[in-house]
Protein backbone atom coordinates (compact mmCIF):
# COMPACT_ATOMS: atom_id res chain seq x y z
CA UNK A 1 0.00 0.00 0.00
CA UNK A 2 1.98 3.03 -1.15
CA UNK A 3 -0.14 5.87 -0.27
CA UNK A 4 -1.10 5.65 3.84
CA UNK A 5 -3.63 8.01 5.28
CA UNK A 6 -2.05 10.88 7.04
CA UNK A 7 -0.13 10.45 9.99
CA UNK A 8 -0.30 6.73 9.65
CA UNK A 9 3.65 4.47 9.33
CA UNK A 10 4.84 3.65 6.18
CA UNK A 11 5.44 0.12 6.21
CA UNK A 12 8.54 -2.24 6.38
CA UNK A 13 11.10 0.88 6.68
CA UNK A 14 14.10 -0.60 8.12
CA UNK A 15 15.56 0.14 11.31
CA UNK A 16 12.04 1.49 12.51
CA UNK A 17 11.32 0.88 16.17
CA UNK A 18 8.38 -1.43 16.27
CA UNK A 19 5.84 0.40 18.77
CA UNK A 20 2.84 -1.45 19.45
CA UNK A 21 0.23 -0.16 21.74
CA UNK A 22 -3.35 -2.62 22.44
CA UNK A 23 -6.31 -0.03 22.54
CA UNK A 24 -9.05 -1.33 25.37
CA UNK A 25 -12.60 -1.06 25.60
CA UNK A 26 -13.96 -2.29 28.64
CA UNK A 27 -17.28 -2.08 30.37
CA UNK A 28 -19.58 -3.38 32.83
CA UNK A 29 -22.21 -5.94 33.01
CA UNK A 30 -24.57 -2.97 32.99
CA UNK A 31 -23.16 -0.99 29.77
CA UNK A 32 -22.89 -4.32 28.10
CA UNK A 33 -27.17 -5.02 28.65
CA UNK A 34 -27.55 -1.37 27.57
CA UNK A 35 -25.73 -2.27 24.38
CA UNK A 36 -27.86 -5.36 23.82
CA UNK A 37 -30.96 -2.86 23.93
CA UNK A 38 -29.63 -1.00 21.45
CA UNK A 39 -32.12 -0.81 18.17
CA UNK A 40 -31.22 -3.14 15.44
CA UNK A 41 -29.91 -0.43 13.17
CA UNK A 42 -28.15 1.40 15.92
CA UNK A 43 -25.92 -1.74 16.19
CA UNK A 44 -25.29 -1.93 12.63
CA UNK A 45 -24.38 1.21 12.27
CA UNK A 46 -21.57 0.58 14.90
CA UNK A 47 -20.51 -2.19 13.50
CA UNK A 48 -20.08 -0.43 9.96
CA UNK A 49 -18.36 2.04 11.61
CA UNK A 50 -15.89 -0.74 13.38
CA UNK A 51 -15.31 -1.97 9.67
CA UNK A 52 -14.35 0.88 8.35
CA UNK A 53 -11.60 1.83 11.00
CA UNK A 54 -10.32 -1.90 10.75
CA UNK A 55 -10.68 -1.39 7.22
CA UNK A 56 -8.60 2.20 7.26
CA UNK A 57 -5.79 0.68 9.40
CA UNK A 58 -5.51 -2.37 7.24
CA UNK A 59 -4.70 -0.17 4.53
CA UNK A 60 -1.97 2.28 6.92
CA UNK A 61 -0.39 -1.25 7.41
CA UNK A 62 -0.92 -0.23 11.61
CA UNK A 63 -3.23 -3.24 12.41
CA UNK A 64 -2.24 -6.37 14.31
CA UNK A 65 -5.14 -8.06 15.52
CA UNK A 66 -8.97 -7.50 16.73
CA UNK A 67 -10.45 -9.76 19.10
CA UNK A 68 -13.67 -9.02 20.18
CA UNK A 69 -14.09 -11.15 23.48
CA UNK A 70 -17.62 -13.26 24.83
CA UNK A 71 -20.42 -11.37 26.79
CA UNK A 72 -19.21 -11.01 30.54
CA UNK A 73 -22.21 -13.99 31.77
CA UNK A 74 -19.39 -16.12 30.05
CA UNK A 75 -16.62 -15.59 32.13
CA UNK A 76 -14.94 -17.51 34.79
CA UNK A 77 -12.18 -16.92 37.55
CA UNK A 78 -9.89 -19.84 37.38
CA UNK A 79 -7.50 -20.84 40.11
CA UNK A 80 -5.43 -24.23 40.81
CA UNK A 81 -6.26 -26.31 43.47
CA UNK A 82 -4.03 -28.04 45.31
CA UNK A 83 -3.78 -30.31 43.50
CA UNK A 84 -3.72 -28.14 40.23
CA UNK A 85 -7.18 -28.90 39.44
CA UNK A 86 -9.07 -25.94 38.11
CA UNK A 87 -10.95 -24.38 40.47
CA UNK A 88 -13.85 -21.78 38.43
CA UNK A 89 -15.84 -19.10 40.25
CA UNK A 90 -18.26 -16.98 38.01
CA UNK A 91 -19.34 -14.26 40.51
CA UNK A 92 -17.87 -10.82 40.09
CA UNK A 93 -18.22 -7.58 41.54
CA UNK A 94 -20.87 -5.62 39.69
CA UNK A 95 -18.35 -2.74 39.41
CA UNK A 96 -16.07 -5.19 37.53
CA UNK A 97 -14.78 -3.67 34.11
CA UNK A 98 -14.74 -6.68 31.33
CA UNK A 99 -12.56 -6.39 28.67
CA UNK A 100 -14.91 -6.09 25.95
CA UNK A 101 -12.78 -6.38 22.82
CA UNK A 102 -9.27 -4.97 21.69
CA UNK A 103 -7.47 -3.50 19.11
CA UNK A 104 -3.39 -4.29 18.90
CA UNK A 105 -2.02 -1.28 16.19
CA UNK A 106 1.33 -1.28 15.10
CA UNK A 107 2.26 3.18 14.97
CA UNK A 108 5.23 5.30 15.02
CA UNK A 109 4.10 7.06 17.93
CA UNK A 110 2.49 6.74 21.15
CA UNK A 111 0.60 9.92 19.55
CA UNK A 112 -0.63 8.15 16.77
CA UNK A 113 -2.14 5.51 18.92
CA UNK A 114 -4.17 7.67 20.91
CA UNK A 115 -5.41 9.14 17.32
CA UNK A 116 -6.89 5.83 16.81
CA UNK A 117 -7.64 5.57 20.43
CA UNK A 118 -9.79 9.09 19.76
CA UNK A 119 -11.35 7.58 16.45
CA UNK A 120 -12.68 4.64 18.22
CA UNK A 121 -14.20 6.62 20.94
CA UNK A 122 -16.41 8.08 18.85
CA UNK A 123 -18.02 5.24 17.70
CA UNK A 124 -21.59 5.74 16.87
CA UNK A 125 -23.96 5.42 19.86
CA UNK A 126 -27.81 5.31 19.66
CA UNK A 127 -29.03 7.76 17.48
CA UNK A 128 -25.83 7.83 15.84
CA UNK A 129 -24.55 10.14 18.40
CA UNK A 130 -20.56 9.52 19.44
CA UNK A 131 -20.14 7.47 22.37
CA UNK A 132 -16.77 9.18 23.15
CA UNK A 133 -16.02 6.20 25.25
CA UNK A 134 -12.93 5.88 27.26
CA UNK A 135 -10.37 3.13 25.56
CA UNK A 136 -7.57 2.44 27.62
CA UNK A 137 -4.26 2.61 25.79
CA UNK A 138 -1.20 0.34 26.78
CA UNK A 139 1.85 -0.44 24.78
CA UNK A 140 2.55 -4.18 24.74
CA UNK A 141 6.18 -4.81 25.78
CA UNK A 142 8.80 -6.18 23.62
CA UNK A 143 9.92 -9.14 23.66
CA UNK A 144 6.54 -10.03 24.37
CA UNK A 145 6.33 -11.75 28.09
CA UNK A 146 5.54 -15.30 27.79
CA UNK A 147 7.35 -15.89 24.35
CA UNK A 148 9.93 -18.60 24.37
CA UNK A 149 13.19 -17.46 23.51
CA UNK B 1 -12.89 -22.72 20.08
CA UNK B 2 -10.63 -19.46 21.16
CA UNK B 3 -10.48 -18.34 24.49
CA UNK B 4 -8.54 -15.86 25.98
CA UNK B 5 -7.08 -16.34 29.43
CA UNK B 6 -6.51 -12.85 31.11
CA UNK B 7 -3.85 -11.62 34.03
CA UNK B 8 -4.62 -8.30 35.97
CA UNK B 9 -3.19 -7.07 38.41
CA UNK B 10 -4.04 -3.76 41.01
CA UNK B 11 -1.30 -0.73 40.41
CA UNK B 12 0.07 -2.24 43.91
CA UNK B 13 -0.14 -6.12 43.08
CA UNK B 14 2.63 -4.78 40.23
CA UNK B 15 4.61 -2.78 42.32
CA UNK B 16 4.60 -5.22 45.09
CA UNK B 17 5.76 -7.24 42.00
CA UNK B 18 9.10 -5.17 41.21
CA UNK B 19 10.05 -5.52 45.08
CA UNK B 20 10.46 -9.39 44.15
CA UNK B 21 13.98 -11.16 45.01
CA UNK B 22 15.78 -11.17 41.32
CA UNK B 23 15.71 -14.73 41.47
CA UNK B 24 11.53 -15.13 42.20
CA UNK B 25 11.56 -12.97 39.57
CA UNK B 26 13.44 -15.22 37.07
CA UNK B 27 11.22 -18.40 38.25
CA UNK B 28 8.28 -16.40 37.70
CA UNK B 29 9.37 -15.30 34.24
CA UNK B 30 10.63 -19.21 33.78
CA UNK B 31 7.81 -20.26 34.50
CA UNK B 32 5.66 -17.94 31.85
CA UNK B 33 8.26 -18.89 29.14
CA UNK B 34 7.53 -22.71 29.77
CA UNK B 35 3.93 -22.21 29.83
CA UNK B 36 3.64 -20.73 26.52
CA UNK B 37 6.00 -23.67 24.98
CA UNK B 38 3.16 -26.25 26.28
CA UNK B 39 0.86 -24.31 24.98
CA UNK B 40 2.89 -24.04 21.38
CA UNK B 41 3.42 -28.14 22.16
CA UNK B 42 0.03 -29.03 23.00
CA UNK B 43 -0.96 -26.98 19.04
CA UNK B 44 -3.16 -24.63 21.55
CA UNK B 45 -1.30 -21.58 21.49
CA UNK B 46 -2.90 -18.40 18.72
CA UNK B 47 -1.43 -15.50 20.77
CA UNK B 48 0.24 -14.13 23.87
CA UNK B 49 0.95 -10.50 24.87
CA UNK B 50 2.51 -8.86 28.02
CA UNK B 51 1.72 -5.17 28.71
CA UNK B 52 3.53 -2.16 29.63
CA UNK B 53 3.32 -0.92 33.01
CA UNK B 54 0.47 0.51 34.37
CA UNK B 55 1.72 4.35 34.67
CA UNK B 56 1.81 4.29 31.13
CA UNK B 57 -1.53 3.22 30.52
CA UNK B 58 -3.62 6.21 28.99
CA UNK B 59 -7.56 6.50 28.78
CA UNK B 60 -8.23 8.05 25.56
CA UNK B 61 -11.34 9.71 24.66
CA UNK B 62 -12.85 11.73 21.57
CA UNK B 63 -13.03 15.41 22.32
CA UNK B 64 -15.76 17.36 20.61
CA UNK B 65 -14.16 17.46 17.36
CA UNK B 66 -12.98 14.01 17.46
CA UNK B 67 -9.10 15.08 18.93
CA UNK B 68 -7.70 12.90 21.53
CA UNK B 69 -7.98 14.03 25.34
CA UNK B 70 -6.11 11.55 27.43
CA UNK B 71 -6.02 10.99 30.99
CA UNK B 72 -3.64 9.42 33.44
CA UNK B 73 -5.58 8.82 36.67
CA UNK B 74 -7.29 5.88 37.67
CA UNK B 75 -9.14 4.15 40.95
CA UNK B 76 -6.93 2.52 42.82
CA UNK B 77 -9.02 -0.20 42.52
CA UNK B 78 -8.78 -0.48 38.87
CA UNK B 79 -7.61 -3.98 37.51
CA UNK B 80 -5.02 -3.58 34.52
CA UNK B 81 -4.52 -5.91 32.54
CA UNK B 82 -1.24 -7.32 32.86
CA UNK B 83 -0.84 -9.88 30.15
CA UNK B 84 -2.94 -13.03 28.16
CA UNK B 85 -2.74 -15.77 26.10
CA UNK B 86 -5.23 -16.72 24.03
CA UNK B 87 -5.72 -20.14 23.22
CA UNK B 88 -7.72 -22.59 20.70
CA UNK B 89 -9.39 -26.04 22.29
CA UNK B 90 -12.15 -28.17 21.85
CA UNK B 91 -14.09 -27.17 25.21
CA UNK B 92 -14.35 -24.28 28.54
CA UNK B 93 -13.27 -27.31 30.51
CA UNK B 94 -10.10 -27.54 28.53
CA UNK B 95 -9.53 -23.97 28.42
CA UNK B 96 -9.88 -23.95 32.58
CA UNK B 97 -7.26 -26.75 32.71
CA UNK B 98 -4.94 -24.41 30.72
CA UNK B 99 -5.63 -21.34 32.90
CA UNK B 100 -5.27 -23.41 36.35
CA UNK B 101 -1.58 -24.65 34.71
CA UNK B 102 -1.08 -20.55 34.50
CA UNK B 103 -2.50 -20.28 38.10
CA UNK B 104 0.52 -22.45 39.27
CA UNK B 105 2.89 -19.39 38.58
CA UNK B 106 5.63 -19.51 41.40
CA UNK B 107 5.14 -16.27 43.48
CA UNK B 108 7.44 -14.75 46.08
CA UNK B 109 9.93 -17.51 47.45
CA UNK B 110 8.67 -20.12 44.89
CA UNK B 111 5.04 -20.21 46.48
CA UNK B 112 2.60 -21.20 43.72
CA UNK B 113 0.45 -18.36 43.97
CA UNK B 114 -2.89 -19.40 43.01
CA UNK B 115 -3.18 -16.17 40.82
CA UNK B 116 -6.75 -16.15 39.71
CA UNK B 117 -6.80 -16.03 36.01
CA UNK B 118 -10.13 -14.79 33.89
CA UNK B 119 -11.20 -16.87 31.26
CA UNK B 120 -13.04 -15.44 28.54
CA UNK B 121 -14.76 -16.72 25.08
CA UNK B 122 -13.18 -14.69 21.84
CA UNK B 123 -15.75 -14.12 19.52
CA UNK B 124 -14.42 -16.38 16.05
CA UNK B 125 -15.71 -13.34 13.39
CA UNK B 126 -14.22 -9.98 13.38
CA UNK B 127 -17.09 -7.96 12.60
CA UNK B 128 -16.75 -7.25 9.27
CA UNK B 129 -17.12 -10.70 8.80
CA UNK B 130 -20.41 -10.50 10.24
CA UNK B 131 -21.64 -8.10 7.89
CA UNK B 132 -21.17 -10.63 5.44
Amino acid sequence: MKAPMSGAKTKAKKGVEEMKYILMMTGTKAGVNEYLAWSPSDIQAHFTFLTRLNKDLRESGEFVANEPLGAPEQAMIVRAGKDGAPVTDGVFPEAKEFLLGYWIVDVESPERACEIAARLSAGPGPGGVPLNMPIEVRQILSPRAGDPA
Amino acid sequence: MKYMLIMTGTKAEFEAFTKWPKEDLQANVAFMRAFSKELKDAGVFVSAQGLAWPDQARLVRAGSDGEPITDGVFPESKEFLAGYWIIDVASAEQAYKFAARASMAPGRGGVRGGMPVEVRPVIEHAPEEQLR
